[in-house]
């Protein structure tokens, strides 16, 4: 067997030679870039924690954090509260609802839609006077006037964060109807036979088992949220409009760099970015750890 | 029993309601796809199509050729998947079938930065393919994905669970070698799982934003999401209609694909949390 | 099994297809570069596409023009130019990032052999000549028009409420601020609109005491006059002049060719049974008459007039350079050539378009008898030759386009009542700090 353990090493090898040099190496010339002040072009010039120490009073990164959080909170309430109302009334044994599939498939029909297109589509269809949707709501008697949906900081920030649960919805549908299933029916058989009411099924059995599935959603979802750069670079003048209320922590990171070159003080909002991002899976894991342990 | 039936009622009302808000931004777009710049702003909303979608056909493809941003992202994406699939199955292969010094380092290492955000090393990645000379080329959005923790992760689990030893035994008995066992066992074994994933990279390289835009330059070699995005500032932009047509274009025939392959897409989803 | 069969069926089809798309395309570029040279435009607008047209046939080669939207234009050019791979033959630069730009190694010097372009000097209107200048005195780049601005009005409604549609009686009612707001009432109670949207008077704050953003000690200036802006612009918001159109939306372009519709359901136009109106005048420059009105404008043809804004100003240019990298530079240097010192195809090019040149020896020719039929007959040529005169170059800084748009934001901030106009002032010195560090700001 000996000599045939060298083979690990190669079949590993290409692996590790593009992770190194495309994904290790970046991350350690980002961390170099970040004590100084590179411009794009020229020396980057030295300048030790200067941007660090930017970092800590910078108004626009915690402003970015706060929008950031934000708009991800909007987006994971109603993503995971639709998409559990689904899945509980779908896996309702009682109630026997039909249609799952075409349903499921409709729901899902967003997510696979490139969000660079959405974001301009939403862009167009949430415009003030001219816009579709304030037509429609007006034609509807819904709304008297039209509203400036994307010039107000809170209707923009609700607006992005309901179009990102509009996207993903269907997707953590998908994702807790597949670990329902994976639910013996015995369970709720059971329930059933024991005289359990609906209400009881749903808090004693369907929930608690649906647990860790749900903490698997919350953490894709939180670092894909931590990360959210397409919709509100697109859907507005992609410096944050209005009032820099769309102005995310990536979004911010990009516009450092690419759009006023300051490439140094980007790569230590990067390291910023990802400080949070470590935390927030640190606390995420420590609760799921603690909840295995109980379980165990 | 009668209350159920009207309970199951209300609730397929709310629930075509859902499917009515899923669908009607969609509709939206297609109906004023179809409508010139002018019927859009003073008609306000409508169900029914207009006339003018070959009128903005002719705005938008004078400006933007949003084929060549198809053909482009496909281009892209297809390439990605390809080799993504493939050198994932080869270090999985490598880490579940053979003991070597440094194994389990080197896989918790992967796993680790697999919890890295991705914009974390942007700016070195620009840097870096900047000093290469390969800024505006479609290399390093093809040759970086060939190191896709997830995937190795992902099969490796999978090869665990259905792999048997003597199968390899049996095959080295027979005088293949190692790079032959693999073509030949190890990654047909695997393909339902590579076939999963390979979903999911081919959608994920598709959608991808931000890296297209930092490293291409030239307009007919954009992806189709950095030509949606090049659409907002253009001459396009002047004429909603073209506009509404130009989204529609790069969204109905991802729409079109997914009709045929949603059940496979689906069952993927579900295969891809319940492993995890 | 199947599927997985049927998908990488699929994906070797898409590979099929896409190879058998390059394919195609390296054959016939061979086949172009075996006969005819091959020369590589970059720009930010469209309206290079008829000269090229002409060089083309002129010269029996192919000229590839590549054209990115202008707030992507810069970011978009820069890294092709900084590593030359791609990198276009000529590329134009627009009077917002010109300053930057000449600055750099981008562009060949056309000061010395064998363009010797400072013999050109005296062809041409003498900023639009230094614009193009760096500060060492090296010349980077040309440029065919000049581009002072005016207010380019209906006709027919100037007559109908105003009751004269004459360029100098309607230029006196708008001398100045007030009696473009007394206007701006009279239209309102005739159904109309002053203006599209408040972006229209940025240029008439900045008109009153032109002044560069950024002085030579890195500072950043935001004169009385500049702030002025901010209400000019919410006085035109608390009057309702405007329709609701922001600068560059489909519903700016479409006012330009009609009613466009408006409050639908805002209970203050209940009163006037429609929601509709129509605009009464937008403020632009030279290129705006053929670059945006005569191409959106096609049911008002022949209703417009110019006139003069309550102060001169000056906005956007197109500069043409060749790229230093180009081995194209001989064809390259023709092209700048002909756009900027042909003095046929200027002509032609200035009678067809209605461009007002900053070329001496044609405009000289043309400015007395020229009229344009979509001004009615106006000789917009003479007027705005004269508004020319008073341009002052010197407030033109390589941070116009970003420092523009923040200032714009907040003047929207503050008009939407977001913000007070001392906050939004404050706002606004935060977001210039915050993206060029090195100018220092007042609030510091």
């Amino acid at each position: 067997m000996k000599r045939l353990d060298k083979f690990g090493y190669i079949f590993i090898a290409p692996f590790f030679l593009v992770f190194i040099t495309f994904t290790i190496y970046p991350i350690l010339l980002t961390f170099y870039y970040s004590f100084t002040s590179y411009s794009g072009r020229g020396e980057a010039e030295f300048i030790g924690l200067a941007n660090y120490a930017r970092l800590l009073t910078d108004s626009y990164f915690y402003q970015a954090f706060y929008n950031t959080m934000y708009i991800w909170g909007i987006n994971f309430f109603f993503q995971l509260g639709i998409a559990l109302l689904l899945a509980i009334l779908f896996s309702d044994i009682r109630l026997k609802m039909k249609g799952l599939g075409f349903f499921r498939a409709v729901f899902y029909l967003p997510n696979l839609i490139t969000m660079a297109s959405v974001a301009l589509l939403f862009g167009i269809l949430l415009g003030w006077h001219h816009g579709t949707i304030n037509h429609l709501l007006l034609d509807l008697g819904i709304i008297s006037q039209p509203i400036n949906w994307l010039n107000d900081p809170t209707t923009a920030r609700w607006s992005v964060g309901l179009i990102g649960a509009w996207m993903w919805f269907g997707h953590t549908f998908i994702i807790l109807m597949a670990g329902i299933s994976g639910i013996s029916k015995d369970y709720f058989e059971a329930a059933l036979i024991d005289g359990a009411n609906r209400w009881q099924t749903l808090t004693r059995v369907t929930l608690p088992l649906l647990k860790p599935i749900m903490l698997y959603v919350l953490i894709t979802s939180l670092i894909g949220g931590l990360q959210i750069f397409d919709l509100p670079m697109l859907i507005t003048d992609g410096m944050g409009a209005p009032q820099g209320s769309l102005n995310t922590m990536v979004l911010y990171l990009y516009n450092q760099a690419f759009r006023f070159d300051n490439y140094g003080y980007a790569a230590a909002v990067a390291y910023g970015l990802f400080m949070i991002t470590v935390l927030f899976s640190f606390i995420t894991f420590k609760s799921m750890y603690r909840k295995n342990v109980k379980e165990g | 029993m009668k209350s159920n039936t009207i309970v199951k009622g209300i609730l397929y009302v709310a629930l075509g309601l859902l499917v009515i808000i899923s669908f009607i931004p969609f509709y939206m777009m297609i109906v004023n796809a179809t409508r010139s710049n002018a019927e859009i702003l003073q008609q306000g909303f409508t169900l029914l199509p207009g006339t003018a979608l070959m009128d903005n056909y002719e705005t938008l493809i004078q400006y933007m050729n949003l084929w060549r941003g198809f053909a482009n992202s496909l281009f892209v994406a297809v390439m990605v998947t390809v080799l993504s699939s493939y050198f994932s199955a080869l270090t999985a292969f490598g880490f579940a079938v053979y003991k070597f010094k440094g194994k389990n380092v080197l896989f918790v290492f992967m796993l680790l930065l697999m919890m890295v955000p991705g914009q974390l090393g942007l700016i070195g990645f620009y840097d870096l393919i900047r000093v290469m000379g390969l800024l505006d080329t479609y290399i390093p959005l093809i040759i970086p994905p060939i190191a896709a923790p997830f995937v190795v992760f992902f099969l490796r689990q999978y090869l665990m669970t259905v792999m048997h030893p003597s199968l390899l035994e049996a095959a080295r008995i027979d005088g293949a070698g190692e790079i032959r066992i693999f073509h030949q066992i190890g990654f047909p074994m695997m393909m339902p799982a590579v076939a999963t994933m390979a979903i999911f990279t081919f959608i994920g390289s598709w959608n991808n934003y931000i890296l297209p835009l930092v490293v291409l330059f030239s307009p007919e070699k954009y992806t189709l999401p950095v030509m949606m995005g090049a659409l907002r500032g253009s001459q396009v932009a002047e004429n909603l209609g073209s506009m509404y047509l130009g989204i529609a274009i790069s969204v109905v025939p991802i729409m079109v694909a997914f009709l045929f392959l949603s059940k496979y897409i689906i069952s993927s989803i579900s295969a891809g949390a319940v492993k995890e | 099994m199947k599927k997985v069969l049927s998908l990488s069926m699929v994906s070797m089809l898409a590979l099929g297809v896409t190879t058998a798309c390059g394919d195609d395309e390296s054959a016939a570029g061979s086949e172009n570069s075996g006969d005819r040279e091959k020369l590589t435009i970059w720009s930010f607008t469209d309206e290079l596409e008829e000269p090229i047209e002409i060089f083309e046939e002129r010269h029996d080669v192919d000229i590839d023009l590549t054209i990115i939207p202008i707030e992507d234009y810069p970011t978009r050019l820069r890294p092709v130019l900084e590593n030359g791979t791609g990198a276009p033959d000529i590329f134009t630069g627009e009077l917002a990032f010109i300053k930057d730009w000449v600055e750099q190694d981008y562009w060949e010097d056309l000061s010395q052999e064998p363009y010797n372009a400072e013999e050109l000097a005296d062809d041409y209107i003498e900023y639009v000549f230094e614009m193009g200048r760096n500060s060492e005195g090296t010349l980077k780049a040309l440029s065919w028009q000049t581009t002072p601005g005016g207010i380019f009005y209906r006709r027919s409604i100037a007559e109908e409420v105003l009751g004269t549609d004459d360029p100098e009686a309607i230029g006196e009612r708008f001398s100045t601020m007030e009696g473009m707001f007394e206007v701006g009432e009279e239209l309102k109670s005739a159904g109309y609109r002053l203006f599209p949207d408040e972006g229209a008077v940025r240029w008439f704050s900045q008109g009153q005491n032109p002044q560069p953003w950024v002085n030579e000690n890195d500072e950043l200036v935001l004169t009385e006059e500049r702030k002025n802006h901010f209400d000019y612009a919410k006085e035109l918001r608390d009057k309702d002049m405007t329709a609701f159109a922001p600068e560059w939306s489909p519903a700016w372009f479409a006012a330009m060719d009609g009613k466009i519709n408006y409050n639908a359901g805002w209970d203050e136009v209940d009163e006037d049974a429609s929601n509709e109106v129509e605009v009464f005048s937008y403020a632009l420059p030279t290129w705006g008459l053929h670059s945006v009105l005569k191409i959106n404008a096609e049911e008002t043809a022949g209703d417009w007039a110019v006139t003069n804004a309550p102060t001169p100003y000056f906005w956007g240019g197109t500069w043409l350079g060749i790229y230093s990298g180009s081995d194209q530079k001989d064809l390259a240097w023709e092209f700048v050539k002909m756009m900027t010192h042909d003095e046929e195809f200027l002509t032609d090019w200035a009678l067809d378009t209605g461009d007002v040149l900053a070329y001496l020896p044609v405009t000289e020719e043309i400015k007395d008898e020229f009229q344009d039929e979509f001004l009615a007959g106006q000789n917009n040529y003479k007027f705005f030759l004269e508004e020319a005169e008073s341009i002052d170059p010197d407030t033109v800084t390589r941070y116009d386009q970003q420092i523009d748009a923040m200032f714009g934001s907040m003047v929207e901030d503050y008009v939407e009542g977001a913000k007070t106009k001392e906050e939004a002032i404050d706002e606004f010195y935060n977001l210039v700090r915050n993206a060029y560090p090195h100018i220092q700001v007042p609030n510091q």
